[in-house]
């Protein structure tokens, strides 16, 4: 290492170095020769033995400066700069390589920002590698009283719960806000160590207390500069707001949601999911053996009826991989799976037209590398020269890519996705994101670089010496037309899924749900928790507002029900049969509980039987068509009983299939529940309200205002049908949205390439061409000549890229409505005429001139 | 490790090593002057010598060299070595 630095300061003395090495072999010799002479050696006889005796003088200082050069270190600068002289010579070749690689991977880049934001960051807090999630019995949240026994049974130091997301009613003016909150036992802060930004964090003695996001202090609270010691009214009762979280502040759930405000739990209505501080020097078998032993008391003094607190226990950390894998979905990791792998081929693109365009350039530097070829030069030492100029390029690229990166990311940041739950992204760009860029940077001049600088260097240093360019007689098929053919292969899939997923939202937002969403409206009630603690008071409040709702002018029916569809799902996997039948049924139900009025309400037709109504007994049920023809086929169900386990329901109507969860799912199996079959604890009331009128937007003022009156500490949010579709549509959208772009910029690249590549390979042919036309050939067999030369190159990367984008579009399937199949042919279609178009330009320009040539000027050139 | 040696008494500067080192090996080993300085220099990229300007016996601008402690572990080192090497030589000739 020493000697490293040691080297380094030596190439900063440079020329002085050589200096005192020259003046001491001179006093050396010098020495030598007055000693000789003083021996009586005559003077001029001295100084030639002197000479003799030192040797070879510029071998001797060659050695010795060899002694500190680190070689490849002069010689990568030597490169780098006669790679920048040559990139400065032509600025065209230059940008247009630059611009390729900022643009692959610039996207690269950004894709693994979004997917490092949303997937694998850490929450804030101190130490999130010693923080752990645990579960008990497998439940991931515990009541209030069990996780107080466990934390009383002072096993464990850092216990902490956690409730996120929740809500909370805030009410300001006239009007009661629902938040979203993270509820937090008091102890949360101290044990997590998540910082804040202004004031103190919440202590034990914080029974209303809160501590709120800088998103909410900004944008609710006008950046009240005095917000320490506000009074904010929350679920009917005063809390004092004692600190604001820093802007970068992310929570333990991650995937960027943004919970309003921090608030302690309500201490008996919430259930928290455990976070443990682990403790030190204990292994995860003494830790996983306590929690046991916990478990083992939990059973004794809370039991449940068919399970055990110690079965299934389980600590999971609160960031990384692991955590991924235990809490993600797999669609989610499939779509950024998915983007990842389209982003690449982006850069495979760009890396293919930098490395076409490199091979121009070294067919016309022939001369230049043949003559230092010539003179000396070992291959390898060209090709690392070669190397190193694509190596600059791709740096380059690589620095244009980050600044589109930051332009890109702040774009995601500012963007509010249209979720159920508030989702905020804090792209910025990180250690990590530089070394990937690098990394990127490297593999591209690699790929991009290599092929062309082996294929530069074998020249034969006769033919390549004597004369520039020689053509007629090379090989037709060459590294150029292989990366052609691949650069089409690739952008025809990239934009086969692009396409394919505009024409999915297209016909998402044309697609009925099986519901009414042009006259319906969604209005949400949350009640304060505190307030309602029995089923009967709840009852009551939903009986009220529905009243209330009826009464209003403009309404035509009301019903409450558990599930919003398409914006939320409840589904079960539980068994049943039919009557006394043996057969076992088992498959994904789509549960509601609706009350009476739904089926009206929503314009979901009725087939057979009957809706819920208000004097039905609790075993009732109506199953959808999907599920009437899976189980009962072509039997009426009506009048059926449908047994699922103990219970029991009849069967007393039939619904038409509708939309449940997602725009893309087929003929879901479902049923419906009368919404008093459940138990009626939950404060998050839905009702649908049908509008007497086609407008129902101008019903959302009036709704609120008439909800709210009955209690004004419950929060009431009301919006038409038609806007809380944004769920539903939101994986079209996104997919439409980034691989359309995506897409676009493939064919963009794609079209550069092949444009540069097809025009380049014809306007070399000029001369050959005009050799023709001398020998008599007449324009139209030339033409057809280049042409089908152009054609043989786009119609092979068109053949090999549909055979690919069909073999591999088929999981997208998952994605897409239905009726739409991953091999649209319409999708395939405008590519293939658009690429067509490029291809056709691209071969007509220098065609054309070439027929103008002089035959005469060709001929001059052989 | 002759030149090592050499320097162990003192801080010497070129002319003056490859005297003592002819000197001392009483002519027995023909090397060429010249070929000192690319192993000096060696052994100043290796840390095991120092060297700084100053005037020699003759008066002239000469340069010193000066054995650091690295080098002098590296002595001790090779000398080890060689000590080791001997006692093998030895050995072998002895038994055979």
């Amino acid at each position: 290492m020493k000697e490293f630095l040691r080297r380094l300061l030596y190439l900063r003395r440079g020329s002085r170095f050589h200096e005192e090495l020259d003046q001491e072999i001179e006093f050396h010799i010098e020495t030598r020769t007055d000693e000789l002479e003083q021996s009586g050696v005559p003077r001029l006889e001295a100084i030639a033995r002197a000479r003799r005796e030192f040797g070879h003088t510029p071998f001797v200082r060659e050695s010795a400066r060899a002694a500190w050069q680190i070689r490849w270190m002069e010689d990568l600068f030597a490169d780098v700069q006669y790679a920048a002289r040559a990139l400065r010579r032509s600025p065209g070749f230059a940008l247009t390589a630059i611009v390729s690689l900022a643009l692959g991977i610039g996207v690269n880049t950004t894709i693994f920002s979004l997917t490092n934001e949303f997937l694998l960051n850490s929450p804030s807090c101190r130490n999130p590698e010693t923080l752990a999630v645990v579960r008990l019995g497998g439940n991931s949240h515990l009541p209030m009283a069990e996780f107080r026994f466990v934390r009383n049974a002072g096993l464990f130091e850092g216990l902490a719960g956690l409730r996120e997301p929740d809500e909370a009613n805030w009410r300001s003016g006239e009007e009661t806000h629902r938040l979203w909150a993270s509820r937090v036992t008091t102890n949360f802060f101290e044990v997590t160590g998540v910082p804040v930004a202004l004031g103190r964090p919440m202590q034990d003695s914080d029974q209303s207390a809160t501590v709120i996001s800088d998103h909410f202090w900004r944008n609710r609270l006008g950046a009240d500069p005095n917000v320490l010691g506000r009074s904010l009214v929350l679920d009917g009762r005063p809390h004092t707001v004692i600190g604001v979280l820093p802007r970068t502040h992310r929570t333990f759930t991650g995937f960027g949601l943004a919970p309003d405000l921090y608030l302690p739990v309500e201490p008996d209505q919430t259930a928290v999911a455990v976070h443990l501080r682990l403790p030190q020097g204990m292994t995860r078998q003494e830790i996983l053996d306590r929690l046991t032993s916990v478990g083992k008391e939990l059973d004794r003094v809370f039991p449940q009826p068919d399970s055990s607190w110690t079965k299934d226990i389980r600590i999971t950390p609160i960031e990384g991989f692991e955590r991924l894998r235990s809490s993600s979905p797999a669609a989610i990791a499939a779509f950024f799976g998915l983007l990842m792998a389209v982003v690449a081929l982006v850069l495979l693109i760009a890396c293919a037209n930098v490395a076409s365009l490199l091979l121009a350039r070294s067919s016309s530097r022939r001369q230049e590398l043949a003559l230092r070829l010539a003179i000396g030069a070992s291959r390898s030492r060209i090709i690392r020269q070669l190397l190193t100029e694509s190596l600059l390029l791709a740096m380059l690229g690589a620095i244009a890519g980050f600044v589109l990166n930051l332009g890109l990311t702040s774009l995601f940041n500012s963007v509010q996705l249209p979720l159920p739950l508030p989702v905020r992204l804090m792209i910025q760009p990180d250690t990590r994101l530089l070394l990937y860029s690098s990394i990127l940077a490297l593999l591209s001049a690699l790929f991009a670089g290599l092929g062309p600088a082996l294929k530069a260097t074998r020249v034969e240093l006769n033919s390549a010496l004597k004369q520039s360019e020689h053509q007629v007689g090379q090989r037709r098929w060459n590294l150029r037309s292989t990366l052609v053919v691949g650069q089409l292969a690739v952008s025809i899939l990239l934009l086969g899924v692009g396409f394919l997923f505009a024409r999915n939202l297209l016909k998402s937002t044309t697609m009925g749900p099986g519901f009414d969403v042009d006259r319906t409206l969604w209005a949400y009630v949350r009640l304060v928790p505190a307030k309602y603690s029995t089923p009967k008071q709840i009852r009551a409040f939903i009986d009220r507002e529905i009243e209330i709702l009826r009464a209003t002018p403009g309404v035509e029916s009301a019903a409450i029900n558990r599930i919003v569809p398409l914006n939320n799902s409840s589904a079960t996997f539980e068994p049943f049969q039919i009557d006394n039948e043996p057969a076992k049924y088992r498959m994904r139900l789509q549960v509601n509980n609706v009350g009476p009025d739904y089926f009206r309400t929503m314009g979901i037709p009725i087939l057979a039987g009957d809706e819920f109504k208000a004097s039905d007994p609790d075993q009732v049920i109506i199953i959808n068509e999907s599920l009437a023809r899976r189980a009962f086929g072509s039997r009426n169900p009506v009048g059926r009983t449908i047994r699922f386990g103990k219970r029991a329901p009849v069967v007393i109507g039939l619904a038409k299939n509708s939309k449940y969860f997602t725009l893309g799912e087929e003929n879901a199996p479902a049923i419906y529940e009368p919404y008093a079959a459940q138990s009626l604890s939950e404060v998050n009331l839905n009702f649908m309200v049908r509008a007497s009128r086609l407008s129902p937007a101008d019903l959302v003022k009036p709704l609120t205002k008439a909800l709210g009156a009955l209690d004004p500490s419950a929060a009431i949010e009301v919006k038409p049908m038609r806007h809380a579709m944004g769920m539903a549509l939101l994986p079209s959208q996104v997919g439409a949205a980034l691989l359309g772009s995506i897409g676009l910029l493939a064919l963009t690249l794609a079209s550069i390439g092949l444009y540069g590549v097809l025009f380049y390979t014809v306007s070399r042919r000029i001369r050959e061409i005009g050799l023709r036309v001398a020998l008599g050939a007449r324009p139209a067999s030339i033409l057809r000549m280049v042409f089908g030369e152009s054609f043989l190159l786009v119609s092979l990367g068109f053949g090999i890229g549909l055979g690919i984008a069909l073999l591999i579009t088929r999981p997208l399937a998952m994605f897409l409505v239905p009726g739409l199949s991953p091999a649209d042919p319409l999708s395939y279609l405008a590519v293939t005429a658009v690429l067509t178009i490029v291809a056709i330009t691209a071969t007509t320009a220098p065609a054309l001139h070439a027929l103008r040539v002089d035959p005469l000027t060709a001929l001059r050139y052989e | 490790m002759l030149i090592l040696r050499t320097l162990r008494q003192g801080p010497l500067h070129g002319y003056a090593i490859a005297r003592r080192i002819k000197d001392s090996s009483a002519k027995g080993l023909e090397i060429e002057d010249g070929s000192l300085y690319p192993a000096l220099n060696r052994m100043l990229v290796k840390g095991w010598l120092t060297a700084e300007w100053g005037i020699s016996e003759n008066n002239r601008k000469a340069r010193f060299y000066r054995l650091t402690s690295d080098g002098r572990k590296q002595l001790e080192r090779e000398a080890k070595e060689f000590d080791k090497l001997v006692r093998a030589i030895d050995l072998v000739m002895r038994t055979a």
